[in-house]
């Protein structure tokens, strides 16, 4: 029950919040840019990241496992794609709002 | 008038008017009256015809004593196709594996098209091209999720308790929806990226260099159009399990 109550209250909380969202879509601020910059840096720096590990531990696996190719090949294209789309919804996001 | 591309023109200059009173009909105006059909329209129409082409060369040179280098390439690319479905989908993948091929042949035109020739572009640049891709996907596999499960396909979108299903369901419907969201952002902002990257690089070194990321976008076209049939083929496994 109490649980519950905490999953209530953040929820009040998040439908609360929601009109925060909504405003300043037209204000153009001189740090747009930057904001920008700092932002797509942040998302391939962590996807470069994000992505060594992923590869790292696939190449692991294959030296330990040769066998387990297809497989593992599978599992890291699709890994390295999901990590990989999160820098890009970055890239789009700053493409789409920044002039 | 806008920027266009020699098939392009070829496609305005004979279906401008047609193309026309068939968008009035939708009570639509397109912005140029004379050229109503997009470079990426046009390019769509292109890969359509040459997929056509090659289906039906296939179709008419069919043999089983001896096989033309054609259905070499056609078998290859099903078999490969038709594996990948089998170590995912499991059993009952056959009948999926003319879908996926058809799609997989098609986002890979769609990608290399662009690299293909000045004169050609990428139509998956554009996010509606992906996102019709992504549309037609996120369909079929909810209509065979329906029919390998009938009614009892609502319980994927509901949660393992009673109580947890006003929670489940709506979080359920929109990871589904996103579905559509990521695999279209994903193809396009590749694409779309490769571009820019290719071009950014050309307006610093105009020599030599921007080669290199031809030949990036010429790896990341094919990955990701692996990446889409891959996806497709897990949503649609996810879907007609039985599992739930």
């Amino acid at each position: 029950m109490r649980k519950l109550q905490y999953l209530f209250s953040a929820l009040a909380a998040l439908f609360l919040a929601t009109p925060a969202f909504a405003q300043g879509a037209d204000a153009v601020s001189p740090w747009t840019p930057i904001g920008a910059g700092i932002g797509m840096a942040l998302a391939a720096g962590l996807c470069g990241l994000a992505q060594g590990k992923a590869t790292a531990s696939a190449t692991e696996a294959l030296a330990r496992n040769p066998g387990a190719r297809p497989g593992i090949f599978t599992f890291l294209i699709l890994g390295l794609a999901f990590i990989e789309s999160l820098a890009l919804f970055t890239f789009v996001i700053i493409f789409l709002y920044v002039k | 008038m806008p920027h266009q591309l020699f098939f392009t023109k070829i496609l305005n200059d004979l279906f401008a008017r047609p193309v026309d009173a068939l968008l009035a009909m939708a009570h639509q105006t397109p912005k140029h009256l004379d050229a109503p059909i997009t470079n990426t329209f046009a390019m769509e129409v292109l890969v359509f015809l040459v997929l056509v082409v090659y289906f039906i060369s296939i179709r008419a040179t069919l043999s089983v004593e001896t096989p033309g280098p054609v259905q070499h390439l056609a078998e290859m690319t099903h078999g490969f196709i038709n594996d990948q479905g089998e170590s995912i989908i499991g059993h009952g993948h056959e009948k999926f594996t003319g879908y996926l091929t058809a799609l997989g042949l098609f986002i890979v035109m769609c990608n290399l098209l662009g690299l293909a020739s000045p004169w050609l572009e990428s139509p998956t640049a554009n996010p509606r091209v992906p996102l019709g891709l992504a549309l037609v996907t996120f369909v079929y596999y909810h209509i065979y999720g329906i029919k390998a499960n009938g009614f009892g396909y609502v319980k994927q979108f509901l949660g393992p308790v009673w109580w947890l299903y006003p929670l489940m369901l709506p979080i359920e419907i929109i990871s589904h929806l996103a579905r559509i969201l990521s695999l279209t952002v994903r193809l396009y902002a590749n694409m779309f990226a490769g571009d820019l990257l290719t071009l950014a690089f050309f307006s610093l070194v105009p020599l030599g260099i921007p080669l290199l990321f031809l030949g990036l976008h010429l790896g990341v076209a094919i990955v990701q159009a692996y990446v889409f049939v891959l996806l497709a083929m897990i949503y649609l496994s996810l879907a007609v399990s039985h599992d739930h």
